[in-house]
């Protein structure tokens, strides 16, 4: 980000951190959290520690880092290097990217700067090449739209459901939030599983997930020496979790043993194998493994800004995710007039406004103008 | 309602507290060991570690006075042998035979007190609290204790996934509850063996203990051999790399931890990833040197799990990985 863009993003930034300061949650046990910084002008500065939410709060105004970030681990000695923090346990975090969704909207609104030049394209459905230097590598840049929302509410639902039917999580203690850019993040406060290591988390994405969904554990096993198999339904029946699930999906019962048996016949043992496995992937939510297995993470703070939308990481009540409009409810920057140089013809829409620009240069409320800047699409002029 | 350890469960879990106590309170001392009419408990006691060490699993079961004494005699000689694959593998047999009498015994649940005896096992000797389902037919634990425990196991089945869960707790048969602390039950034996204070062997023991070493070392002793051919995960991110096709962080993370452990030298892993679509040396150099250890934080990370790429849909098993647990398994066997 040059200079110019680092004031102007540095201005409004600031400006929020002062006026919108009871946005910001601080975490439990603040004094055993690593806190970390990314900066505006590159690079980042972690092992931080805060005591207070002065402390928190001051750092934010005087530093006005681009990004905050907060361990989901419980430290003894938080500064210290990560061999020597004595790691007391960490909160279960999941991460949902509406890039990861592979939806079929995001080619329409994805811009392309070019890895050499800088140039950026507009959306295009061809093959890419800079119309300027013609090289092929590009940094994608997407404006979601509400249809990347939807597609990541949808994930955020499913994962709800799996929090509370199958690991009987309170509702009370899942705390949900828009992530600041393009999806959900979630805070699970519940204290049975802060101990859990790597391994166990890692067991529990693939549960979430859908992924090693064996065919034995709705009770179909193979005959040995051919691609046929024999069906025993479990002992605990199908009733709950993955077997209710993929039971459902197969539109089989207790009673149905013969049906799945005669099903089984027709395709062999190898085929149901599949598409079990594809059932369960299709059932599973779409995670980031790498944030719910990680347990020396730091993670976006709640109520900051990230600096890739200048949007807040906002609080979602569970209950009304449907009518969340995080392009309203997250955009809290200030509006005062900023003059913007457009890189490319853009659209997009923020706090109920609806901009369509395809001039060069443009004024545009602050909140407008620091998402196109933090985008990479436009710079102060 | 009290719970009363009868001297029956004694003989099998020997390792209970009261065992002990049943011990002081009956006077034994270190010198009874001399005496020639212990000579059958230190042969037995002998020829269980003899046939632990070798993978079997006893399940005979002698009156209680003499299970706590060759029990005892064990854990003493074992400590004396000192030769820790000695004691991994006789602490994970006695686990064995305690998990054999704990399954029948929990099948035989619908005796009250006997419920309330294997509540109070599991929960003094590894925190893990089992009840009754609702149907009666099966334990239930959180969870959380679940996973703690099962995802230290290799078999796909112990994959919570493939689990019964509802509401915060999985549904396990008796077989299944006690294969959970299997291990936490050698451990507690290991431990309580290395952490033992003899203040003076008895001579009969040392004898004895002699010639066990004797007997044991050469057995538990074997060689690795090199590694013959590439595990089908990294043969796949290195077909992904030689199409010039992208391949995921996590996968090359992977692909350079394997290539660096097996021993190639920092430049050629680099030259693995020159295909790729946004290759560049010094960042791909740099990467590579910090996960060798060289560079940056100065660790040097490992080879990631079996079941670590499994979640990150980068393993693509075939029949020559079974029984593996990481891609550094692939190919090596017991000379």
């Amino acid at each position: 980000m040059n200079d110019k863009n680092q004031e102007i993003v540095r201005g409004a930034f600031r400006e929020y951190y002062f006026k919108h300061s009871s946005q910001v949650e601080m975490p439990q046990d603040i004094a055993h959290r690593e806190f970390g910084y990314m900066h505006l002008a590159a690079g980042m500065t972690r092992h931080l520690s805060f005591k207070s939410r002065g402390e928190v709060m001051a750092g934010l105004v005087r530093e006005v880092p681009s990004d905050v970030y907060c361990s989901n681990a419980i430290y003894r000695f938080p500064t210290l290097p990560m061999n020597e923090k004595q790691w007391q346990g960490a909160d279960l975090i999941f991460d949902i990217d509406g890039k990861d969704l592979d939806l079929p909207c995001v080619p329409s609104h994805t811009y392309r700067v070019c890895a050499s030049c800088k140039h950026v394209s507009p959306p295009s459905e061809k093959e890419y090449a800079c119309l300027s230097c013609a090289s092929k590598k590009a940094e994608h840049v997407s404006i979601p739209c509400s249809r990347c929302i939807d597609g990541s509410k949808k994930e955020a639902k499913r994962l709800i459901d799996f929090l509370i039917e199958d690991l009987g999580i309170n509702k009370s203690s899942i705390r949900l939030y828009f992530s600041g850019n393009n999806g959900f993040h979630f805070h699970i406060d519940d204290e049975s599983y802060r101990p859990l290591d790597s391994p166990a988390r890692s067991d529990l994405v693939g549960y979430l997930s859908g992924i090693g969904l064996m065919a034995e554990s709705i009770g179909v096993r193979k005959s040995p020496g051919s691609d046929l198999a024999f069906v025993k339904f479990p002992k605990g029946g199908l009733d709950y979790g993955w077997r209710k699930k993929i039971a459902d999906r197969l539109k089989i019962d207790a009673t149905s043993a013969i049906k799945l048996s005669n099903r089984i016949k027709e395709k062999g043992f190898s085929a149901f194998k599949s598409e079990v496995d594809s059932m369960a992937r299709e059932a599973g939510v779409r995670i980031d493994p790498q944030v719910t297995t990680d347990v020396h993470r730091v993670f976006r703070m709640p109520g900051t800004l990230n600096s890739k939308s200048g949007l807040t990481k906002k609080r979602c009540d569970i209950d009304q995710i449907d009518s969340f409009d995080p392009f309203q409810e997250a955009c809290l920057l200030g509006d005062s007039k900023i003059k913007v140089h457009l890189k490319t013809p853009v659209k997009f829409s923020l706090k109920g406004e609806s901009f369509r620009i395809s001039k060069e240069s443009a004024e545009l409320p602050a909140f407008a103008a620091v998402y196109l800047i933090c985008k990479g699409l436009a710079d102060a002029s | 309602m009290s719970i009363r350890v009868g001297p029956g469960d004694l003989a099998k879990y020997p390792f209970l507290n009261e065992a002990g106590e049943y011990l002081r309170q009956s006077g034994f001392g270190w010198d009874e060991l001399e005496k020639p009419e212990m000579k059958e408990i230190i042969d037995t006691a002998a020829s269980r570690i003899a046939a632990g060490t070798a993978g079997q699993v006893n399940d005979s079961l002698e009156r209680y006075e003499k299970e706590i004494l060759v029990f005892l005699v064990s854990l003493i000689l074992v400590k004396s042998i000192s030769i820790e694959p000695v004691l991994k593998k006789y602490s994970l047999s006695e686990a064995r035979r305690a998990e054999k009498f704990l399954t029948e015994d929990l099948k035989k649940q619908t005796d009250p007190q006997k419920r309330a005896l294997f509540a109070k096992i599991f929960e003094d000797l590894f925190s893990l609290k089992i009840d009754v389902a609702e149907n009666g037919r099966l334990f239930k634990v959180k969870v959380t204790d679940y996973l703690r425990r099962s995802s230290h196991f290799h078999e796909q089945e112990w994959r919570m996934i493939n689990r019964l869960v509802s509401r915060g707790f999985v549904f396990l048969d008796a077989d299944e509850v006690v294969r959970l602390v299997r291990n936490e039950l050698a451990i507690l034996i290991h431990d309580r063996v290395a952490k033992m204070n003899i203040p003076q062997m008895p001579a009969a023991i040392r004898q004895k203990a002699d010639e066990l070493r004797a007997e044991l070392a050469p057995k538990v002793q074997y060689r690795a051999q090199a590694v013959t051919e590439y595990p089908p995960c990294i043969k796949h991110a290195l077909e992904v790399m030689g199409r010039a096709e992208n391949l995921p962080h996590s996968a090359r993370v992977m692909l350079a931890t394997y290539l660096l452990a097996v021993g190639k030298p920092v430049d050629e892993v680099v030259e693995v990833f020159k295909n790729a679509p946004d290759f560049n040396e010094k960042i791909t150099r740099y990467q590579v040197e910090h996960l060798a250890g060289t560079k940056g934080s100065r660790v040097k990370y490992s080879v990631p799990s079996c079941d670590k790429l499994r979640t990150e849909n980068l393993c693509f098993a075939t029949g020559d990985c079974a029984g593996i647990i990481n891609p550094m398994q692939f190919g090596r066997k017991r000379a």
